[in-house]
């Protein structure tokens, strides 16, 4: 499982990605760390269910983050990379390609606020 | 030392056109990858390729004519560097080419504006839509999803909340986020300067088909026995 989620981040590139946009090559050693951190967390929470008895507004920042992450993940699945092209050629739109992408990014938030709000009973 | 030998000939081009030891005259030839040229267009080599050379021979090289387009031409031609040498030696025959890059052309052929339909962009469009949409909640059952936020919800604090929506909505809207960010794309404007990996993988995908239409379309490329 634990090298099953490295391999997973490593391979899609998520990380490589987050310092190239934000020019910090330099601090991947720390991100490395976050992330070893951050499993341990989640492996600890979900284990040894400890509670805590703070705000429930903490949870907006800590769902946005997640949210973005997952978002992340989701586009760069390679499959997702790879059918672009192929679709902005064929229907020949070459320029408009960004349109596309934003049919992609609103159908996700579209589902999973769906999902959460009338799909869930 | 081919250029030096360039310099001198047009210097002294007056004993070159009297003397008997002519020298050759260097021509560089640079294709280009790709142009795009209209239906019925004449295709002159200085369309398809970067040229050096001495100024006598320049002008004429330059308007040599390489390929009439005509009606009944696929929208690719490719032409390739040895028909252009043997145009250029049959010429000047005594010119020195000399060939760099790409060894093909790939000539687009456009017929006319092409007009994007909005009905199929709009179908498309709600193609990804609905798709995108599927595919997150597919995965969000795949995954337990639901469980997960409900857990750290009562992690956090100490409550059970069967919809912790205080989660899940910022958790939606960060999804869009991370896509966008990871495609450094917000519709025309930019995030920074480096190409999206979207832009990337267009070219990649733009260069296989170029690769595949140089070797397929090029018929001197490849060698078959045809008798079955």
């Amino acid at each position: 499982m634990g090298a099953g989620f490295v391999a997973f981040l490593a391979v899609l590139g998520v990380i490589p990605r987050l310092t190239q946009l934000t020019k910090t090559m330099k601090m991947i050693r720390y991100y490395e760390l976050a992330v070893v951190f951050g499993a341990v967390c989640g492996g600890l929470g979900t284990l040894w269910e400890p509670s805590f008895s703070i705000t429930k507004y903490i949870l907006i920042p800590i769902g946005l983050a997640s949210g973005t992450f997952i978002g992340m993940l989701a586009a760069a699945l390679t499959e997702v990379l790879n059918v672009f092209p192929i679709l902005a050629k064929r229907i020949g739109i070459d320029g408009k390609i960004v349109y596309l992408l934003m049919a992609f990014v609103f159908g996700k938030i579209f589902g999973s606020l769906y999902q959460w709000i009338y799909f869930v009973k | 030392m081919k250029l030096i030998v360039v310099i001198h000939t047009t210097k002294y081009k007056e004993n070159i056109f009297l003397g008997s030891e002519r020298m050759d005259q260097t021509v560089y030839i640079r294709l280009r990858h790709r142009i795009q040229v209209r239906k019925n267009d004449s295709i002159i080599l200085k369309d398809i390729a970067q040229i050096i050379a001495n100024e006598e021979v320049y002008g004429q090289l330059e308007k040599l004519h390489v390929y009439q387009v005509s009606e009944n031409d696929n929208n690719i031609v490719v032409i390739d560097v040895m028909k252009v040498i043997q145009l250029i030696t049959n010429s000047f025959p005594r010119a020195d080419v000399q060939t760099i890059g790409p060894s093909q052309v790939i000539v687009g052929v456009i017929s006319k504006k092409k007009k994007i339909s909005f009905p199929v962009f709009l179908s498309v469009w709600l193609l990804l839509f609905i798709g995108a949409a599927l595919t997150i909640m597919n995965f969000h059952e795949d995954v337990s999803m639901r469980i997960v936020h409900q857990r750290i919800y009562t992690i956090l604090t100490g409550e059970v909340d069967e919809k912790p929506l205080v989660f899940q909505i910022p958790y939606s809207i960060g999804l869009g986020m991370g896509m966008i960010l990871f495609f450094n794309h917000i519709f025309k404007k930019r995030l920074n300067e480096e190409p999206s990996p979207l832009e990337v993988e267009m070219f990649n995908y733009q260069m296989d088909l170029d690769h595949y239409v140089a070797m397929n379309e090029n018929k001197e490329s490849m060698k078959q026995i045809d008798d079955i």
